[in-house]
């Protein structure tokens, strides 16, 4: 009876050791993967443990949406220049750049100048010929020059009255024609700016070609700054163009240059720019615009109510004797040495009768 | 309302008084007395007015480097004219929809704004010549301006309507056209027509008389 008492109780032991190994096993299998991860790190990090942090991964997921460290390009099933790029981190910056820096920096350069030409000519009127005008004529500007002139000056013209129109339009049109009146107003600025951008790049070319050869600097061009241009009393020497002429052609030919280049590139966006590099050439063409727009006031102002005669020269390609003596004596001593470029008022083609003295204005080149 | 008369009456207005006024000046020129030429002719008048009409379309030799501007700039603007005319988008739709019933390609709107900056680069300087130069300055009238004037203003109206954005850009593009039709007949820009029968008159007259054009 003891021994079957023994037996039985020697069965329960080895039951209960068997069910304890059994719920030890099921608890414990799960944990030997995470075991062995744990000794691996451990091993990695001089058996150091360090809790691991579980990020939310929601987290890396908006981070790269909105690429704050900069552009990464994912994949995508659309084929195109920029598609595996969710939201472009320089677009923010270049649309602050526009609101905050371009816009009111260039209303206040454009503004300035003009109220300081206007100021200008209210206190000095305009720039009378010393002793009126001779009556004798002398050929200044061909009639190639001229046309290229003009062309250059309309859709310069053009292009900046309606590029002005897209950059400030919504503040100053919107109030005047309602949101609607100045989506139409917009629309139609866009079409024009840019059927008419490329020409203004050919226009430039064109300026280049037919005035580069007298707008190389010279030593009289520094004498010429130094006497203010003549503007603050007394006599500057100048040769066919003064240095205030050839600084206004070189920053016409520079930035002329870069407003084309970028506006063929922010126009033509197919072949294969980015949106960096539209943004880009936007700021050139924003800075570019406004730089020629601003100088382009002094240009208009001294060619027209600021200095008398010299409008003439872009007109009818001749200008008055006195007016080349006053403000170009080296060219008009150029002129004038052994030639018969000077013709008496009559005989000037403006008056119906061509001449057939040197450098005609008309017969082109 | 301005949408009901634009796309109404006023072309149909417009229309009358293009094809009309075209056939009077036609029939005008037509009733012109002429004299009979009675001599032998020493060569073809009909070859001769062909001839002349072929070489209307090159500059004399003589005269070619003095006329470069007007011949460049002349060809620039009337073939981006006829292009435009001819192969825009939205001028092929309303020939199908309005006209023919039938349509071809249009250009792309690439190719369409190459074309339109060629034509206007050509237009405009065609009018600073004429205004510039002094022989021109004496030929011109008022209403050679006005002319270049509103093919300007037609060009430049359709270009902003481009987009197709909005009714009123469409509008006033076609209002455009409508006064450049109504004033066409009565102005010098009847040459777009008339001369092929102009230049056919003068080879016809000299060709007759054995004299090259």
């Amino acid at each position: 009876m003891a021994i079957k008492k023994n037996s039985k109780s020697a069965r329960m032991r080895k039951a209960f050791y068997f069910s304890m190994l059994s719920l030890f096993i099921v608890i414990a299998l799960p944990l030997i993967p995470y075991a062995f991860d744990a000794l691996a790190v451990d091993q990695n990090q001089n058996n150091a443990y360090k809790p691991v942090a579980l990020e939310d991964p929601a987290i890396n997921l908006w981070n790269n949406v909105r690429q704050r460290n900069g552009d990464i390009e994912g994949t995508s099933q659309v084929k195109g220049v920029d598609s595996g790029i969710l939201i472009n981190k320089t677009g923010e910056d270049w649309r602050r750049f526009r609101m905050e820096k371009l816009m009111p920096y260039g209303a206040y350069v454009m503004a300035g100048i003009l109220g300081v030409i206007i100021l200008f000519y209210m206190v000095r009127g305009t720039n009378r010929l010393p002793g009126g005008r001779s009556g004798k004529r002398i050929p200044r500007f061909t009639l190639n020059q001229r046309t290229a002139h003009w062309f250059t000056a309309g859709v310069f013209w053009l292009l900046a009255i309606t590029g002005l129109i897209l950059l400030y339009g919504r503040f100053v049109l919107i109030p005047l024609l309602g949101a609607e009146g100045f989506s139409v107003t917009a629309a139609a600025c866009k079409e024009m700016h840019n059927l008419f951008g490329p020409l203004f790049l050919m226009a430039v070319l064109a300026m280049f070609i037919l005035f580069v050869k007298d707008n190389f600097p010279r030593l009289v061009d520094l004498k010429w700054f130094a006497g203010g241009g003549g503007m603050l009393g007394g006599h500057v020497s100048a040769g066919r163009f003064n240095a205030g002429e050839k600084t206004w052609f070189w920053l016409l030919m520079i930035f002329g240059t870069a407003l084309g280049i970028s506006g063929l590139i922010l126009e033509f966006a197919i072949l294969g720019q980015g949106r960096n590099v539209m943004a880009l050439a936007h700021v050139f063409h924003g800075i570019s615009a406004l730089i020629l727009i601003s100088v382009s006031f002094g240009h208009i102002y001294l060619g027209t109510v600021g200095v008398e005669g010299t409008l003439e020269s872009m007109t009818t390609g001749y200008v008055d004797e006195a007016w080349a003596k006053a403000h170009h004596d080296l060219w008009y001593q150029e002129m004038t040495e052994g030639s018969e470029a000077v013709v008496s008022a009559e005989k000037t083609p403006a008056s119906g009768i061509t001449q057939s003295g040197i450098a005609s204005p008309d017969t082109g080149g | 309302m301005f949408e009901q008369l634009v796309d109404g009456i006023f072309w149909d207005i417009a229309l009358v008084v293009f094809f009309a006024g075209i056939a009077w000046r036609i029939i005008d020129v037509m009733r012109r007395p002429g004299r009979n030429d009675l001599a032998v002719p020493r060569s073809s008048g009909i070859s001769g007015a062909i001839m002349a009409n072929i070489h209307g379309f090159f500059p004399r030799r003589e005269i070619a480097p003095r006329i470069r501007i007007q011949v460049i700039a002349g060809y620039m603007f009337h073939l981006g004219l006829f292009v435009l005319l001819i192969f825009a988008a939205p001028h092929v739709k309303f020939i199908e929809e309005h006209i023919t019933g039938f349509g071809w390609t249009a250009m792309p709107y690439a190719a369409f704004v190459i074309t339109a900056m060629i034509s206007f680069a050509g237009l405009i300087l065609l009018w600073i010549h004429r205004v510039l130069d002094p022989v021109t300055q004496l030929i011109s009238r008022r209403s050679d301006h006005v002319a270049t004037l509103l093919v300007f203003f037609v060009m430049l109206t359709g270009c902003m309507a481009l987009a197709e954005t909005s009714t009123g850009l469409r509008l006033f593009h076609r209002f455009t056209v409508e006064l450049l039709m109504i004033y066409f007949p009565f102005s010098a820009l009847m040459h777009a027509i008339m001369f092929v029968p102009s230049r056919a008159y003068t080879g016809s007259f000299f060709g007759r008389r054995g004299v090259k054009l």
